[in-house]
Order: C-alpha cells, then sequence, then structure tokens
C-alpha cells in the first residue's frame, strides 16, 4: 500500500493480510469453541432426570418409520384430514351459501324498492356480493378443518417423520424430503403451500417445492374433479359402483399430479436450477404435546384468515367482471359469449372448449368460481349459479353442448395442471422478490396443462373416441 | 386477394423493423453474440497464454493456441492481431506473452472461473467432475464487484476445489509448491493439493476414484504399471498416466489418520465425531458444524427412514436426519459398544 492511501484503505488491506495468516479451518474451531463453551455451561446449569419419556418416543418414532408400518400410518393419518375435511365441510358450506344468498334477496329487493336502476343493483349484488360469497361459502369451511387438523400434526412432531420418510423419493428428484409437507399443505391451499415452504433452509429445494406446488389440487379445485368423476367418468359405471370409481378418479388425478410434481421437480433441478445453492437438513424434533389455543392462532389467523383475505381480495372483482360480461350485449348475444366463441377453436384443439376456456380465464383470481360460472353459461343466466342435479346437468352437457368423456377427462387434466390461481401467483412473487421465478411459476403450469390436454385429445380422437 | 398481398406487406414490415431495432432487434442481438463469442475467444486466449507463463518453459505458440480453442489458425492469426492492438499480448521469440494489462485481464478470469467453481462444488454441491465445464461458462462475466461479492459470500476461499490458488482481487496469484504424485517416495505420507482438471476425461476418472484435495495419502506400491495408494482405510490403485495428473506435497505434522466414516456406524452404535471431510466446504458444512457435528461430539446412530436413507443420528440431544452422502462425509473415531449415553 501506498502511503497516500486512506485510512479504510489500509485498515482493509491489513484485514486482507491477517486473513491470510489464518488457518483454513479457523471456522470449524470458532463452532467448536462456541459449543464446548455450551457444554461447560450446560453442565453446570442442566440436571438430567429420568428417560422413561425418551423410551416411549423411540418406540412411536420406529413404528412410525418401519418398512412396514410407516406408509400404511401416514396414508391413514393422511386420508382421515382429507376425509374429515371434505366431508365436514359440506355442511357448514351449504348453509354459509344460504346465508349469502338471504343476505342477497334481502339487498335486491332493498335496492330495488328504493328505485335503484337494475344495472346498479345487478352489479352490486349480483356480480361482486355473489362473487365473494361464494368464495367465501366454498372456501372457508374447509381451510377452518383442514389447516388447524394439519397444524395439530406439525405440533405434535409427526410431520418432520414424514419428511423423513419420504425423503429417498424426493432425493431421486433432486428435491427435499419437507416438500411432502408442502404439498400435503397444497391440497388445502396452493398459496398455503407456497408459504409453508418456508420451513425448507436450501435455496434450491426450496425453489422447486414453491415452482411446483401448484400441481396438487387445493380445495378450490376438489369440488370441480368430484363433480365430473361422479357425473361423467362414474356414470358409464353400475350405480352399484358410482361412489368407488369416483372416489378412484378422484384419486387417480391426485396421483398423477404427485407425478408431475416428482418429474417437473427432476427436470427443474437438472436445467433451471442447476448450479443454485443446495443442502439438506432436516431435524426430528421429540413429540410435544400440541398446545390447543397455539394451534388455533396459527391455523386460523395464520392461515386461514391470511389466505381468505387475500382470495376475498380477487374474488369481488372477478365476481363484478363475471356479471359485466354476462350482462353487456353486443348484438344478442352477451360479451361473455362472444368471447367463447372466439375461444371455441382453441379449446376444441385441446379438446375441450370456449366456455370452459372462459371459465378458467375468469376464475383466474380463484378457482372456486369455475364451476359455477360454466353453469352461468351454459344455463344461459345472468349470474354465477349453482349446479343443477347431476343426472340434469349430464343431459345438458352432452346433449345440448356435445360434452364427451374426453371432455371431462380434459377438464380434470386441465383443472389439475393449468396456471396457480392470482393468489398463489401474488405469493411466489412474495415468497421469492424474483419476476424470472414468478413469471416460471405462473406460466410454466399453463404450457404444460396445454401441451398435456392437447396430446391426451390427439391420441383419443386417433383411437376414435371422443 | 388485396388482403393476402395487405397482409404480406405487414408481415414483411413488420419483420423489417425488428431486424433493424435497436438492442432488441434480430441485428442488435446478433451483433451482440458475435461480440460476446469474440470477447470470450480473446478471454481463453488469454487464460492459455496464462497457463503457459505461469508453468514456464516455452511460451504460448501460434498452433497451441488453435489446438486451445480449436479454431483454425487463420482465425487465430486474426485473433492474436486483434489482441496485439489492444496492447493485451505482445509476440516473443518464438510465441506469445501477455502484458501487464493482458496479465490482469486473464488472472480476473481465472478468478471468475475459481470462484464459480468453489461455489458450485460448496454451495450447489455439483459432482467435482461437471464444475469446469459449467465454471467455464459463468467466468466470462466477471464483473469485478459481483465477483467481489461472490468471495465475500464463499469466505475468502484461497484454493478452486481442485486446489489451485484464487487470485486476489488485486491480482496476486500464490504459488503453491506441488510434485507430481509419480514423483513421491513410496511409505512417505503425502497430501493432495491439486488435481488436474485438464483433461476432462482423466479427470473424471480421479473424481470418481474418490480422491479430494486436502486428502492425506501414502503410497504402498509403485510399479511401472500402477501406482497402489492407500487413505488409511481405503485403498486406490490408479495407472501412472492418473497419478501424473495428481500434485502433492508434504503432508502437516499431525496428520491423524481418521478413516472410519458416519455411515459404519451402525444402529444403536456411538461414536466421536473426529472431523468433516476436507472436501465439504460451503453451505452443508457450516450447516453441519451449526448442527453441532464438531470434534469429539459424540453421535449414535438412532433411526434408519423407511428405506434405510436418510438416517437420524442423535447428536447433543436432538435427533438429526443425514443424508447418505452427507454421512459419508463426516469421519468418526473410535465406535463404542451399543450404550444408553447421550
Amino acid at each position: 500500500m501506498t502511503n497516500n492511501a486512506t485510512p479504510a484503505e489500509r485498515l482493509l488491506a491489513q484485514a486482507d493480510l491477517l486473513r491470510q495468516a489464518l488457518p483454513g479451518d479457523f471456522r470449524d474451531t470458532l463452532v467448536q469453541t462456541l459449543y464446548h463453551e455450551a457444554e461447560s455451561m450446560a453442565e453446570k446449569a442442566v440436571q438430567q432426570g429420568g428417560r422413561k419419556r425418551w423410551d416411549w418416543d423411540s418406540t412411536v418414532d420406529r413404528l412410525l418409520t418401519s418398512p412396514i408400518f410407516g406408509l400404511p400410518l401416514m396414508l391413514a393419518i393422511l386420508s382421515l384430514i382429507f376425509w374429515l375435511t371434505i366431508a365436514g365441510a359440506n355442511v357448514p358450506s351449504a348453509m354459509l351459501a344460504e346465508g349469502f344468498f338471504w343476505v342477497e334477496a334481502q339487498g335486491v329487493a332493498l335496492f330495488t324498492s328504493l328505485g335503484i336502476p337494475w344495472w346498479i343493483t345487478g352489479f352490486l349484488w349480483d356480480g361482486v356480493f355473489r362473487g365473494l360469497g361464494w368464495v367465501i361459502s366454498v372456501m372457508l369451511p374447509p381451510m377452518a378443518i383442514f389447516f388447524p387438523l394439519f397444524t395439530f400434526l406439525e405440533d405434535l412432531g409427526y410431520l418432520p417423520r414424514v419428511a423423513f420418510n419420504m425423503d429417498w423419493l424426493f432425493k431421486k428428484a433432486g428435491a427435499h424430503g419437507k416438500q411432502s409437507l408442502t404439498m400435503a399443505m397444497g391440497f388445502g391451499c396452493n398459496a398455503a403451500g407456497i408459504i409453508a415452504t418456508r420451513v425448507i433452509d436450501s435455496p434450491r429445494e426450496r425453489l422447486i417445492a414453491i415452482l411446483t406446488n401448484n400441481f396438487v389440487p387445493c380445495n378450490g379445485r376438489f369440488p370441480t374433479l368430484i363433480m365430473l368423476a361422479t357425473v361423467f367418468v362414474a356414470a358409464s359405471f353400475p350405480p352399484a359402483l358410482t361412489s368407488v370409481i369416483a372416489a378412484g378418479s378422484v384419486v387417480t388425478v391426485v396421483v398423477i399430479g404427485i407425478i408431475f410434481t416428482l418429474v417437473i421437480s427432476g427436470v427443474l433441478s437438472r436445467t433451471v436450477l442447476r448450479g443454485e445453492a443446495s443442502a439438506f437438513s432436516l431435524e426430528l424434533p421429540p413429540f410435544r404435546r400440541p398446545n390447543l389455543r397455539q394451534i388455533l392462532y396459527t391455523s386460523l389467523i395464520d392461515r386461514t384468515i391470511f389466505v381468505l383475505w387475500r382470495a376475498i381480495q380477487t374474488a369481488a372483482p372477478a365476481g363484478a367482471a363475471i356479471w359485466l360480461l354476462a350482462n353487456i350485449y353486443v348484438g344478442d348475444t352477451s360479451l361473455a359469449w362472444h368471447v367463447a366463441n372466439a375461444l371455441q377453436p382453441l379449446g376444441n384443439l385441446v379438446g375441450l372448449d370456449g366456455v370452459i376456456l372462459l371459465a378458467y380465464i375468469i376464475a383466474i383470481p380463484a378457482n372456486e368460481i369455475v364451476v359455477p360460472t360454466m353453469m352461468m353459461m351454459y344455463l344461459g343466466v345472468g349470474m354465477m349459479t349453482d349446479m343443477p342435479a347431476y343426472s340434469e346437468m349430464h343431459t345438458m352437457l352432452v346433449g345440448q353442448y356435445g360434452w364427451t368423456t374426453l371432455t371431462a377427462v380434459n377438464l380434470m387434466l386441465f383443472s389439475l395442471l393449468h396456471n396457480p390461481c392470482a393468489t398463489t401467483i401474488m405469493t411466489m412473487w412474495k415468497e421469492t422478490r424474483s419476476l424470472k421465478w414468478t413469471t416460471l411459476g405462473a406460466l410454466g403450469p399453463l404450457v404444460i396443462a396445454f401441451a398435456v390436454t392437447f396430446l391426451v385429445a390427439v391420441v383419443a380422437r386417433a383411437f376414435g373416441l371422443g | 386477394m388485396d388482403n393476402v398481398v395487405l397482409g404480406v406487406v405487414i408481415v414483411g414490415s413488420i419483420g423489417a423493423i425488428w431486424v433493424v431495432l435497436p438492442r432488441i432487434g434480430a441485428l442488435a442481438l446478433w451483433r451482440r453474440w458475435r461480440d460476446d463469442r469474440e470477447r470470450h475467444l480473446a478471454e481463453d486466449a488469454l487464460k492459455f497464454i496464462h497457463a503457459r507463463e505461469w508453468r514456464g518453459g516455452r511460451p504460448a505458440t501460434l498452433e497451441g493456441l488453435a489446438g486451445a480453442l480449436g479454431l483454425p489458425s487463420r482465425r487465430v492469426v486474426f485473433l492474436a492481431k486483434r489482441l496485439e492492438t489492444r496492447g493485451l499480448i505482445r509476440s516473443a521469440a518464438g510465441g506469445f506473452r501477455l502484458t501487464i494489462e493482458g496479465e490482469r485481464l486473464a488472472l480476473s478470469v481465472i478468478r471468475a472461473h475459481r470462484l464459480w467453481e468453489r461455489f458450485l462444488v460448496d454451495e450447489a454441491r455439483m459432482p467435482l467432475a461437471d464444475v469446469h465445464a459449467e465454471a467455464e461458462r459463468r467466468e466470462h462475466d466477471a464483473d469485478a464487484a459481483k465477483l467481489d461479492a461472490l468471495e465475500t459470500l464463499l469466505g475468502h476461499p484461497t484454493v478452486d476445489p481442485h486446489g489451485d490458488p484464487i487470485p486476489t482481487g488485486r491480482g496476486e496469484l500464490a504459488r503453491v509448491e506441488s510434485r507430481p504424485l509419480t514423483d513421491w517416495p513410496t511409505g512417505q505420507p503425502a497430501q493432495i493439493v491439486h488435481l488436474e482438471d485438464e483433461p476432462p476425461a482423466l479427470f473424471a476418472q480421479i473424481a470418481a476414484e474418490g480422491l479430494r484435495p486436502g486428502q492425506i495419502v501414502r503410497v504402498v506400491e509403485a510399479t511401472p504399471e500402477r501406482l497402489t495408494l492407500s487413505d488409511g482405510g481405503k485403498t486406490f490403485a490408479l495407472a501412472p498416466v492418473l497419478a501424473a495428473n495428481i500434485f502433492v506435497a508434504e503432508a502437516p505434522a499431525a496428520g491423524e489418520t481418521v478413516s472410519r466414516r458416519l455411515t459404519a456406524l451402525r444402529r444403536g452404535e456411538t461414536a466421536l465425531v473426529g472431523a468433516l471431510d476436507q472436501g465439504l466446504q460451503g453451505f452443508t458444512r457450516r450447516r453441519l458444524l451449526d448442527l453441532g457435528l464438531t470434534p469429539g461430539a459424540r453421535i449414535t446412530a438412532e433411526l434408519p427412514s423407511m428405506l434405510g436413507d436418510p438416517v437420524a443420528y442423535r447428536v447433543r440431544g436432538t435427533l438429526i436426519a443425514l443424508r447418505r452422502d452427507q454421512a459419508e462425509q463426516v469421519l468418526i473415531n473410535e465406535a463404542e459398544p451399543a450404550s444408553q449415553g447421550v
């Protein structure tokens, strides 16, 4: 260093010199000293008692991770949670929907009696309010059941064991065992699943988990899958088998989603994410008695309300857009049908139709409104509408709109694979703060969905189906 | 008919505009691509000349340069002329030499290359055999500030994963004394300081054997056909052509021979952590240390997962799951019979 160097430069130069004199493993020594110090302190202050509880812990651990019981136990526990969620959510969902429709009817009546023009009433009550009510009543009950149950398992210490057991599978895909947890969370809501990827501390594996979470169908998409499985796939089997076939086809779709998750994870880790930082670590905490108040707080405030609020922010404008599209007429056709007709050739190409594509465009804010929007279009009414009875619907869709089994299968695939909803995309942005990864996470699945449905359509038509 | 003509005209003019558009037009993109390629070639040429000078001996020739860059000599002549006009190289007796400016540029590219190799091995955990090619791609975006940030992130490493010294930001390159393994006396412990990464085919074989810089080995037997090495546990049989690409130096005095690895620990067995493999650096090393796998810590193999990988080990009272390739990097001292201790 020359004499005219500033003090700061001289200091840096000195630091450089000193650094060269350090042994290469000084960081190791540092950590070792810290641990040594902590150990000697702990020795003085902490007394270890009996070991009974620990023995009980290892017995449970041995059972949960055993090659024979591990997998069946895991599947049983997760199935129980899904069953509780789906079965338990039906009644409150219906009650909420009824409540919202009642309020809506009162609102409409009030506005009409005040002489407010029909289009203001329609826009506010049949558009914005109905969109809101629909999303809340479909979304809230399952989340309010699923998230507390899931948080309970988390608090108990069971979830790290699942990650531990499933790690071999994810390792092959270049991912982290904890991705199994974020996927399970994704069944509740993909946005919540993406937030949950914070438990993965390795940057590359976390990105993989974020980008592929969408391939797990969230509970906004489950109603679509269940409806299609019941009305179309199961309808071609004898009535005795209906529910078994319907359940089986939903499970098949879920399995396809898991396969896609693993394959895409593997592709990502070997291509665009090659050379991103990575490390594996997984702690197995001791089993604990869950703290109920904490569970309710984390699951309801942190997860349910958080996700619901984001959905509400996007559902209200979506409701408005749907109402406008359905009620503005150009010529003697509504705007919605103009768009649907324009999309028809593209829809036909991938074995769907224009109405379905339109419903998916409108439903970017929230997937819950796909089926109500489709029903609105098919039934020719001006607002989102509940499904008619299954048999009626089957007749209408097949007879009037030319649906086939191919349409139903491709719609299920499209629902599974298509782009994530706006809430999820916003969450991806918040978690990665990267335009590149958010774009990939939003458009990648869309491309995959079109490619897969197109291939299925081509193959099916080549065999004379559809 | 008119419509068709109109369509062709519209599409044609949009295409023409795109071709000449500044920055994002086809012409601009092509020009940028060509300039980048030209720059990469120039940097590779400087690197090659530097390597020759570093090793001492005859300077780089036109033919040598053509071979290294995989270009016809006609283009190399053109390239050399451009480098000379830019004042980066000068012709000397029997070949090319770097000017001071040329050496500075060459060292900054080498620094980028070696820092990226460190990153790819330490942080991205890429196999050692793959990092050279990836670093070749990344070395050309050598922006000094970005490299300084990378160096800080990596904790100011002094050597790359092959054992080559990394030039400092001020362009100083340390010399590491070493000899090829073929010249090393039998029986005397030696530390591997450098693995030659060119040609890749030979390097891949060395890497596949599991030899890493920092490892302490002994030549057990040397015959004209093969060299037999031992690291205290495993033995390696190498063809002399491979051994000549492994450079060694005097082993440090306290070269304790810890040879058992954590993977060898059976369920219920306890051992003391000896050290973490020197080949394991960066993120994963820091993580393992933070989790308490410091030398002297007691570690018990407690719980294999459903299919046996990962395995959960008890260290300092907590259960920590390690994948097989991580446990492989933890050296242990003595296994004790199964006990209830923590």
